[in-house]
């Protein structure tokens, strides 16, 4: 820490991070662009899963063999980017880590939109999606896809609340100061602050229930993952029957989550001119936590392709082979290479952890960790254990369709969009507990 | 050019052609492997299980023997095994030879046939030859000609055996058994039938034959089985079969996988464990999420509290 720049923080008092913070979220004109710009884009797809709808499956590409295609990737993927909120503002909250204070925030507002939208895109991988209630109605206790449905409707609770609980004392002061907001903004300020005026007992009471969420959520957060994980590893197919996929997929879940945070950490402290609050030091943090948990997920990786490349089993040889130097080589390699090996290798160097560099090789990192999960998900199913006897063409092999693809970024649009109005609604950096980090004295009038 | 271009086609086609043939006319034995002895005897059992052998397995290009209803292959046709000119020029060692290695498009059954399979089959050929003193007769007793033939079943619960009248109209209106015509008994499973015809099934003199039921056969809850009684070979009369529900099974309640407490189970049948850890889970962590909405309520209290 001592290498880092003196941060100017003298000038900093209680009025002016009430100001810094809350002033973009009124006064940032480019914020409704973007927002009308991600309801076009959702109106657009939403017309092509319209068609889905209407027309059934049939208009993906998915079929006999490839019968988890796009969409339970994707799924994956935004499960596994979700995981950041219970990684940051839980484990490192725990730990009394003092750095995550201005960025915990961002980080549960990620997991928020991304786990809502993991349960929604399970949703539009549905032919008929009227039915997924049976889900909970007929689901069997055996099945992982039961688990699945409840933990994530629990981890989508728990991260809720953790995004709210902790800002009650912020939602307090926004109540006063944010005088131009609309009636309902002021009465949904006005509901959700519970009357907090920071008297003693609120405060005891109130980090009283969020540190009981905090521990809560640990095993909540390692759950949804391990179970996602199970949906592949319960079967005996080859690329998913291993038992490191539960802690593979936490593991890839921690690095795709630390990528979107620091992504997000940049585009806020950019628009927002938040350059005060998440510094310099936030970065190089973020920097070397992503770096620890890519060479975690290394080391996964290479438990999880080493010791069957070794082997060669029949059945994984093939699966192998066409992930090594087959079809999937590219792709495969590609996720290796650039989302996490070359990321790990950048990012031990300090000028790669300033804000613009680390951002951009976070691009990386995320666009490899989806790569890697469509690579998960759809070279297994191509090799099924019992082959279909005169198996139409388009059966073995797998392209996703405009329709698949469409959906897919209304699921991007709708997460952004999520993610967007929560920070145009909410401060995005605790406002209390920044100033209370620094010292100063925080006053909420009643 | 044209004319070219068929002429050469028409040598190639010559030429493979000449090749398969030479191929096929230049099968050679060994003289150790012809000197090979048939270790079986050509009695009525061996001769009828190597008939049903060769049913299986060559019958559907070499035909029936003697009838030359062979496969009509080309460049050439499967020899009709029980021609007497290939019985003469054969013998049972070269015979064995040719079954274990196969050429061209005889497939070799060395792995696919047991020895014994094999031998029997031979000794069935054999029976076709009419150099051979000591053959069998029983395979080719005659028959009168006969109508209206009759499968009649007669069934023993109590000694747990079943026997069978095989009988026909001859011209002079009488109804005489039919002797030496091999039954088969048939027990209805899952899938197929089970074979419970023993080792003897063939009709008497009087057109009977009776057969011991298996002792530990299982049977539905009453013990009932569905039996199939026929003439094996269709060749004879035509088709000619009679299915039963008999009593003669060992009593069995059925077992359904899915009773059971298990992973593959219906939701009601799940282990009690994953019950208990599921359930269990799910109310203790909603608990505590309830007691903390719960907690909530009382943050403005606290506030006035302070007043």
């Amino acid at each position: 820490m001592n290498d880092l720049p003196k941060q100017k923080e003298t000038t900093l008092s209680f009025e002016k991070i009430k100001k810094d913070i809350l002033h973009p979220m009124q006064n940032h004109k480019g914020l409704e662009l973007w927002i009308v710009f991600l309801i076009a884009v959702i109106s657009v797809c939403g017309w092509a899963y319209y068609i889905q709808l209407k027309d059934g499956l049939g208009v993906t590409g998915m079929r006999d063999y490839v019968s988890w295609g796009l969409y339970i990737a994707n799924f994956v993927f935004f499960v596994a980017v979700s995981l950041v909120g219970m990684l940051i503002s839980s484990i490192l909250g725990l730990l009394r880590i003092d750095w995550i204070t201005p960025i915990s925030r961002i980080a549960e507002i990620i997991a928020v939109a991304f786990v809502a939208v993991a349960g929604l895109v399970i949703v539009l991988d549905m032919g008929r999606p009227d039915r997924v209630l049976n889900v909970m109605i007929h689901g069997r206790f055996q099945s992982p896809i039961l688990w699945d449905v409840t933990v994530i409707t629990t981890y989508l609770t728990v991260s809720a609340l953790l995004l709210i609980l902790p800002m009650i004392p912020d939602l307090a002061i926004c109540k006063k100061e944010l005088t131009k907001a609309s009636p309902i903004m002021k009465k949904l300020y006005n509901i959700l602050s519970l009357g907090y005026i920071n008297t003693p007992e609120q405060h005891k009471h109130l980090h009283k229930m969020i540190r009981t969420l905090m521990v809560l959520i640990v095993p909540i957060g390692l759950a949804i993952h391990t179970v996602t994980s199970w949906l592949f590893a319960a079967t005996l197919r080859n690329g998913w029957d291993t038992t490191i996929f539960g802690p593979y997929f936490v593991a890839g879940a921690f690095v795709a989550g630390a990528a979107a945070l620091i992504i997000a950490m940049y585009f806020f402290r950019v628009n927002y001119k938040l350059q005060d609050y998440i510094t310099d030091l936030q970065f190089d943090k973020m920097g070397k936590l992503l770096v620890a948990v890519c060479l975690v997920y290394l080391y996964f990786n290479l438990n999880e392709f080493l010791v069957p490349g070794y082997k060669m089993k029949t059945g994984d040889d093939v699966h192998l082979k066409e992930l090594f130097y087959g079809h999937w080589a590219i792709m495969f390699w590609s996720s290796q290479l650039l989302g996490n090996i070359i990321p790990i290798i950048l990012l031990v160097y300090k000028k790669f952890r300033k804000p613009l560099p680390i951002m951009i090789i976070s691009l990386f990192v995320l666009a490899g960790a989806w790569f890697k999960r469509y690579v998960i998900v759809i070279p297994t199913l191509l090799h099924p254990h019992l082959p279909i006897q005169n198996v139409p063409e388009n059966f073995v092999h797998y392209y996703p369709t405009a329709i698949e693809v469409s959906v897919t970024v209304l699921s991007f649009a709708l997460v952004l969009l999520i993610i967007t109005v929560l920070s145009k609604i909410f401060p995005v950096v605790p406002i209390v507990e920044t100033a209370e980090s620094k010292g100063i004295e925080v006053k909420i009038d009643a | 050019m044209k004319n070219t271009i068929k002429n050469i086609a028409a040598l190639f086609l010559i030429f493979i052609f000449s090749g398969s043939l030479a191929n096929a006319q230049g099968w050679s034995v060994p003289s150790s492997a012809k000197k090979k002895q048939n270790p079986y005897e050509a009695t009525a059992k061996n001769i009828s299980s190597g008939k049903k052998i060769y049913n299986l397995n060559c019958k559907s290009c070499h035909g029936d023997p003697t009838m030359a209803n062979m496969l009509p292959l080309a460049p050439v046709a499967p020899t009709d095994l029980g021609s007497q000119n290939f019985l003469v020029q054969s013998s049972d060692g070269e015979i064995y030879y040719k079954v274990n290695k196969g050429q061209g498009a005889m497939p070799t059954f060395e792995k696919t046939l047991s020895d014994e399979d094999k031998w029997m089959v031979i000794t069935f050929l054999r029976s076709f030859d009419k150099n051979k003193k000591e053959r069998q007769q029983v395979a080719e007793i005659k028959n009168p000609e006969v109508t209206d033939v009759k499968l009649e079943l007669k069934v023993n619960e109590a000694e747990k055996n079943m026997s069978a009248k095989l009988s026909g109209v001859t011209k002079t209106g009488k109804r005489v058994g039919l002797q030496g015509i091999e039954m088969s008994f048939l027990v209805k499973r899952s899938f197929g039938f089970l074979d419970v015809s023993g080792e003897d099934p063939y009709t008497n003199e009087k057109g009977d034959v009776q057969i011991q039921f298996p002792k530990d056969l299982p049977g539905d809850r009453e013990g009932q089985v569905n039996m199939l009684v026929k003439v094996t070979d269709d060749a004879f009369y035509g088709k000619l079969e009679e299915a039963r529900v008999v009593t003669l099974g060992v009593p069995t309640d059925p077992v359904n996988p899915l009773d059971e407490r298990a992973m593959w189970g219906t939701r009601a049948n799940a282990p009690i464990w994953i019950i208990v850890t599921f359930v269990g889970g799910v109310v203790g962590i909603w608990s505590v999420i309830f007691l903390v909405l719960f907690q909530m309520i009382k943050l403005p209290k606290l506030a006035s509290k302070q007043d």
